[in-house]
């Protein structure tokens, strides 16, 4: 490694950038082949045991997803008063509590505007980009949801099956050996039986007499009551295809958590709190395959080492410069510049921060970015928040967060018009909606409405109380819709001039907006949740706003209108893009191995790589894709 | 958090007090075998942001009707029936906030008039420990002492999550 005086004595097969779902694979298939492996990782170590980041959880007044993990401030106060400034901090990441928050309080830079603007081709702009992620060992995929969705096989052919955006470089055959892959590494439970129904659907497939590694997890109650309710249900389609009508069912959705033993980790309890983390390690997180790269002997990380540039000589990729960080006695930041070599590189960083590391080598003249792609075609599931009451108990709170979803209008031809969407259904009542069961238990208890449930301003106490939450706890239950992104250059990651963070690096400027692609995609979501609160005689509370802010008050940052009705936009926190993977180098900036087509020893690989997002949740293909870099880096080395 | 013992008449009082203010049974709040000490600590922790005369004044206020039904107990001292709660019965709530969420809320007297400002998870116990989960039929979220697949089957009924309902059933 080094010698302390920021020379390099020792060399790697491989060095890579980032100890997530995409790194920590890599590092294990190239452990256990015998490559000799550098992980530098900007955040923290891996805690021995969970308990410390349960307890932040317990302890933080907002249970948002980075709750857990280390470098919040916010537990005391008025909670997102106190949030550190990224200025400060050796390796700040973007958070739930600033979304919308001026830099002082934000990593990402934002150039948002309550009441986005609409320009001359329809688009929303300057709306803020509301998805997040760590920089810790392990990295975002500690507060992963689980599902474990392939992609179906028009997502990967939209330019030559519907006219619109990118084919992927890869086909459906080989993407289907790799997901195979990474459902065993993950202990994916599911059976292919329970999905067959997607197949005459949407086409879903798969290889003759498949089996995913575990049984399915069970359906919640909230998911047995909407399937009942949806029964014969479907939608017209649009446009064209006025004669075709969609079928709407529920399927269990494949779950990265253990329905029975797997890899030395217990089966789930329930918690109903995947996000931000299990408490039981139930659901596979990153930390899981790290353990396994450890164990090959090969593989060596370096925590606190933040990348600050891939310096590239002749064409090759020939060290990495990083700053190696602690804080003393007195808890002041000090760093160290390092140096490391290794015949190969793998940036695995995550798409903001992949591209923000391409864009700063080389003295901020950027590396591997002929195409002038890098940061560019920023994507994110938009999310569209739908919930209601039943009219009879469903009993959230209870269960893994989502066991189930309609999948069933994830493709079809209105693609060519508008983006497609899967529906998840929530187990966790309105708790991401409204922040319940806080927030309907302090109107019942002062006589506020903040939940819409106390128009009459009651207060209650006593049994009354009790009865009248139960009441209304037991039959919320949400949707939550993730809409197709339209790939846009203009969406996309720069490096800002203005702030930097404690180590003196330029922290990531976001510029974001929607297409009308997208947004009448958001219409006719819209319009389906209605729909099937309808048919199931639920009540809907769906409101354009998002909590803690009150109804009624001005448009904020990731609220925008469509043809005249309000919306909201979540984050699904499913970051993509920003190195899109093709076959033609001049539009694309890395190949279906995540090879960079400019220099030809660098990998940068993860959902930056997705030149298209379809609709399911980007894990599984993360680490499919993952499986496919490590083969091709293998190769390479000439194993 | 290391406060004085406080005398076990008072605690009782405090937990009695709190039963019939949250609609729960005692025995939940203050269970023979306490390890947690959930009562002790939520007494210390309201009258370190209140003031101990105004727990002594809200005690005796409890004291003067113990002997009424549970929720004539309730109505009386939260003020159910006024449009402006006292202070005391502003107090009364955020101890019922801080029974149900595990969070101290400040009274709307000590906020500008605003009720529900938020101070702090008392502690991870109180988090884990919050009666709202119960009168969901749920649990904590990332706390589940439940096991496997529990979550396809309805829950137990709401009296079994200890809530003093009437008749003691139903769901």
């Amino acid at each position: 490694m080094s010698n302390g005086n920021g020379s390099t004595t020792a060399q790697y097969d491989v060095v890579i950038i980032g100890a997530g779902v995409s790194g920590n694979l890599i590092a294990k298939q190239l452990g256990l082949a015998g490559k000799k492996v550098l992980i530098l990782e900007a955040g923290p170590t891996v805690p021995d045991s969970r308990e410390q980041y349960m307890e932040n959880f317990y302890l933080a007044l907002a249970k948002t997803p980075e709750s857990p993990y280390p470098s919040l401030a916010g537990r005391t106060g008025p909670g997102v008063g106190s949030l550190p400034d990224p200025a400060a901090l050796p390796a700040p990441r973007a958070t739930v509590l600033a979304i919308g928050r001026p830099p002082q309080q934000s990593h990402l830079i934002q150039s948002q505007t309550a009441g986005a603007p609409v320009n001359a081709k329809g688009e929303v702009r300057q709306l803020q980009f509301s998805s997040t992620y760590e920089r810790i060992g392990g990295g975002t995929a500690w507060h992963w949801l689980g599902t474990s969705l392939r992609l179906v096989p028009h997502d990967l052919t939209m330019q030559s099956t519907y006219g619109v955006f990118q084919d992927w470089p890869i086909s459906y055959d080989e993407m289907e050996t790799l997901w195979g892959l990474a459902e065993s590494e993950i202990g994916v439970a599911a059976s292919v039986a329970q999905q067959e129904p997607l197949q005459a659907a949407i086409g879903l497939r798969y290889p003759p007499g498949y089996q995913y590694p575990m049984n399915p997890i069970p359906s919640s109650v909230v998911d047995q009551t909407i399937s009942s309710a949806v029964s014969g249900m479907s939608v017209p389609g649009e446009g064209s295809e006025g004669g075709k009508e969609y079928s709407v069912f529920v399927t269990s959705t494949p779950a990265g958590r253990n329905s029975e033993p797997y890899q030395n980790r217990r089966v789930c309890a329930g918690n109903t709190n995947c996000i931000p983390i299990c408490p039981i390690q139930a659901k596979w997180d990153p930390t899981v395959t790290l353990g396994s790269a450890l164990d090959t002997g090969n593989v060596t990380v370096s925590y606190q080492s933040v990348a600050v540039n891939i310096a590239v000589e002749g064409g090759n990729a020939t060290r990495v410069d990083y700053l190696q960080w602690s804080r003393d006695a007195n808890g002041d930041l000090t760093s160290k510049p390092m140096s490391v070599t290794g015949t190969i590189y793998v940036l695995a960083a995550h798409a903001i921060e992949n591209a923000k590391l391409l864009l700063l080598s080389n003295n901020q003249q950027g590396i591997a970015n002929s195409s002038d792609q890098v940061g560019r075609n920023l994507m994110d599931h938009v999310l569209y928040l739908a919930w209601a009451l039943a009219d009879q108990p469903v009993w959230g709170y209870r269960g893994p967060l989502a066991t189930s979803g309609i999948e069933s209008l994830r493709d079809g031809e209105f693609r060519s018009n508008r983006a497609a969407f899967r529906m998840e259904i929530g187990n966790e009542g309105w708790n991401f909606s409204t922040g319940d069961p806080y927030t309907t238990t302090m109107d019942f208890i002062t006589g506020t409405n903040n939940s819409q449930l106390n128009p009459q301003g009651q207060r209650l106490g006593g049994v009354k109380l009790a009865e009248q939450l139960n009441s209304f706890l037991t039959r919320q239950f949400r949707f939550g819709l993730l809409l197709e992104q339209s790939p846009q250059a203009e969406n996309r990651v720069t490096l800002d001039p203005t702030y930097t963070d404690g180590l003196n690096i330029p922290r990531p400027h976001i510029e974001y907006g929607l297409d009308e692609y997208t947004m009448e995609g958001f219409r006719v979501a819209a319009d389906t949740c209605s729909a099937v609160f309808k048919q199931m005689g639920a009540t809907e509370f769906t409101q354009p706003t998002v909590h803690p802010y009150p109804p009624g008050r001005n448009p904020g940052p990731g609220d925008f209108s469509y043809q005249g009705k309000e919306y909201h936009m979540y984050g699904a926190g499913h970051i993509m893009g920003t190195h899109r993977m093709g076959t033609d180098s001049a539009c694309s900036v890395v190949d279906a191995s995540q090879r960079s087509h400019d220099v030809p020893n660098l990998w940068i690989v993860g959902s930056g790589s997705f030149p298209t997002v379809a609709t399911a949740n980007p894990t599984l293909t993360i680490m499919a894709l993952a499986f496919k870099s490590a083969q091709s880096i293998l190769a390479a080395l000439g194993s | 958090m290391t406060t004085t013992p406080v005398p076990d008449n008072i605690l009782a009082d405090f937990a009695n007090m709190s039963a019939a203010l949250t609609g729960f049974q005692s025995s939940v709040l203050r269970p023979f075998l306490d390890p947690v000490n959930l009562s002790g600590l939520y007494y210390g922790f309201a009258v370190s942001q209140v003031s101990q005369q105004a727990m002594d004044a809200l005690l005796n206020a409890y004291r003067a009707i113990a002997t009424q039904p549970a929720q004539t107990i309730a109505d009386t001292l939260l003020e159910t029936a006024s449009p402006t709660p006292s202070n005391q019965a502003q107090i009364a709530q955020s101890i019922v906030a801080m029974w149900y969420l595990g969070s101290w809320y400040k009274p709307a007297y000590q906020n500008a008039g605003t009720p529900g400002a938020v101070v702090q998870v008392v502690s991870s116990e109180a988090y884990t420990n919050g009666l709202v989960w119960k009168a969901a039929q749920a649990h904590p979220m990332g706390y589940s002492p439940f096991t496997f697949g529990y979550w396809s089957q309805p829950p137990a009924s709401l009296a079994t999550f200890g809530v003093n309902v009437p008749d003691g059933g139903g769901q």
